[in-house]
């Protein structure tokens, strides 16, 4: 099967800083991963190559087999919806004007939204259980609920690849298992998604696959119970000594105990 | 199922009521915008009454010629002038904060009337022999002067792409400043130009000139290519409020949606400038009540604010020739007596909601 997301040999850094060398990899279609590594290691960075807002050193990043620099932003917008971490406005835009602009891709120059951008927005706001925020101001939402707003405009892309960059960032515990039941009913709604994860104890029981960068190290992948080993863990996250993560045995207690 | 459907309808009824407030609206500015016009021209020295006009305008009855030559001749140039020029300053004003992200950006206060002005009196001062029906060169000048000074506050306050608000405040404020008294220095350059200087001092002071009409039709011309060219900005600039890096991954080009705002606001800057002169905080306060009233959508506010700029300038306009009759009172001080305290409130405001 074509692969949505073909990583080919990529390599990027900043200025001295080598963040990429020589990545190969591939997302499929319904394929759910988490990316986890320490901080600054290009989890974001790595998605947005993947969204083609970032350009490769060296190396390709493919698109259903086309390069992503052949493509205009437009096309690849319809196809991968990149969620960022931080959304800043300046106007109070209401949530409904906010999913709107998802449709920003399939607009024509003087066109306004047609019935299937609407059916496309609705659709969004249903997945995201954000419907009943759509009058509010959008800059005037708890973190929880612009989080989900946020993922509602990348569901307005009807994109075949959401890719999340922190979406658990900031929020409480029980913002958190909301918006792990969240990504649950997107995956079963068959849409793909890559996540960069931060707290690993949210990953297991979501994930089936996890992604694992590490310093002078070739990307790691497997099931979280390979890749969220202390001894993994205690490598790739540069742990001091005594501080072994223990992680899946004890998050295994404590999703079940959640879910 | 019943509550999708339920929750579809919420949708389109509470859209439908939002458009309806907007023709509303609409109506409502055209209606008082004629009005306003209507009431202007009737006002004056020579007072023509309102029912006369009214009927004269129908072919029910005639004015008699001193008063159909005042208002042919001197009160109507003046009032489309007001009307023109408050079109002008609203619109470019909006799509500047929509540009600049920062609802605080006006062609005054970014400098881009400062430049508009120096354009124009280089046009008065040094050229005024090649001009076309008086006036061509003058507005061209003043387009480039206008460019040409957003263009340097652009790059001098912008910060990884944000123009944060004290940067564009002070750079905003030391361009417009060098702009405007470099006007003075030509104004002393060249003080054999009586006739320069007089249009010089009235524009620093913001006072609309009584326009010739070949200078109305171009000014005219000018606002409505303006407006034509912001209908499809509006949209881009909605989604530009995400920030520089989301817009783009969301397919609009930036770059375009940039040069397109500095382009089309210079022009409308230049019409405004090249009737008016300096007049201060209009393309402020004019969006940001419109924006209180429709939200920030600037495929709505766009007819809005055209509409609301003209009626409050042909209102403030007529109030500053009448106030103080027979003396005048430039119009550019009255919106900065209305404008000051408004920006200053924003301004506070902004410091609140936004860190600095």
């Amino acid at each position: 099967m074509m692969p949505i997301i073909e990583f080919d040999n990529v390599s990027f850094s900043y200025g001295e800083n080598t963040l990429l060398d020589g990545l190969d990899a591939e997302i499929h279609a319904h394929d759910c991963i988490a990316l986890v590594g320490r901080n600054g290691i290009g989890k974001t960075t790595l998605l947005r190559l993947a969204a083609g807002i970032l350009t490769p050193d060296s190396g390709k990043v493919r698109l259903n087999n086309a390069p992503l620099p052949s493509l205009k932003h437009r096309e690849i917008a319809r196809s991968i919806a990149f969620v960022p971490q931080n959304v800043e406005i300046p106007f109070s835009f209401t949530v409904e004007q906010f999913v709107e602009q998802g449709r920003t891709p399939f607009i024509k120059m003087f066109g306004g939204l047609s019935a299937t951008d609407r059916e496309a927005i609705e659709r969004a706001m249903e997945l995201t259980d954000t419907c009943s925020l759509r009058s509010r101001i959008f800059t005037e939402l708890s973190g929880g609920e612009r989080q989900r707003v946020k993922i509602a405009l990348g569901l307005a892309q009807q994109p075949q690849l959401l890719l999340l960059d922190e979406p658990m960032q900031h929020l409480d515990i029980g913002r958190q298992f909301e918006m792990i039941d969240l990504m649950g009913s997107l995956r079963k709604q068959g849409i793909t998604l890559f996540a960069s994860m931060h707290d690993l104890a949210l990953i297991e029981g979501v994930f089936p696959t996890v992604w694992l960068l590490s310093q002078n190290e070739a990307m790691r992948q497997g099931s979280p119970q390979e890749m969220l080993q202390p001894k993994v863990l205690e490598d790739a996250f540069n742990c001091p000594p005594r501080h072994r993560p223990r992680l899946v045995e004890h998050t295994r207690n404590r999703m079940e105990f959640a879910i | 199922m019943v509550s999708e459907v339920t929750r579809a309808q919420t949708s389109v009824a509470h859209r439908k009521a939002t458009d309806r407030r907007q023709h509303l609206l609409l109506a409502c500015l055209i209606a008082l915008l004629l009005l306003a016009m209507m009431v202007a021209a009737g006002m004056g020295a020579v007072p023509v009454p309102l029912g006369l006009l009214a009927k004269s305008a129908v072919g029910l009855s005639q004015l008699s010629d001193d008063q159909r030559t005042i208002l042919v001749a001197i009160r109507l140039p003046r009032i489309l002038a007001a009307a023109l020029v408050g079109s002008g300053l609203s619109v470019s004003g909006l799509l500047f904060q929509g540009l600049f992200r920062n609802p605080l950006a006006d062609p005054y206060v970014i400098g881009s009337s400062g430049g508009a002005l120096l354009g124009a009196s280089l046009g008065v001062f040094l050229l005024p022999a090649v001009s076309i029906a008086g006036f061509g060169t003058t507005a061209l000048l003043a387009f480039i002067g206008a460019v040409g000074s957003i263009v340097l506050v652009y790059w001098l306050a912008s910060v990884n792409g944000r123009t944060p608000v004290v940067a564009l405040l002070l750079a905003g404020f030391a361009v417009s400043t060098m702009l405007s008294y470099s006007s003075y220095f030509l104004e002393v350059l060249d003080h054999d130009f009586g006739q320069g200087m007089h249009v010089l001092s009235s524009w620093l002071h913001g006072t609309i000139a009584q326009p010739t009409w070949p200078q109305l039709a171009i000014v005219s011309g000018m606002l409505v290519l303006g407006l034509i060219g912001s209908a499809p900005l509006a949209r881009r600039l909605n989604t530009l409020a995400l920030g520089e890096e989301y817009a783009t991954h969301l397919g609009i080009s930036v770059q375009q949606t940039r040069i397109g705002v500095i382009v089309i606001g210079s022009i409308l800057t230049a019409a405004a400038v090249a009737l008016g002169g300096l007049i201060s905080f209009t393309g402020l306060i004019i969006p940001h009540i419109l924006r209180m009233i429709l939200g920030p959508d600037h495929v709505r506010l766009l007819p809005a604010t055209a509409l609301a700029g003209a009626l409050f300038l042909v209102i403030a306009d007529t109030a500053a020739r009448t106030i103080i009759a027979p003396a005048e009172l430039p119009v550019g001080v009255l919106t900065a007596f209305i404008g000051g305290p408004f920006f200053l409130y924003l301004l506070r405001k902004a410091r609140r909601e936004v860190q600095l």
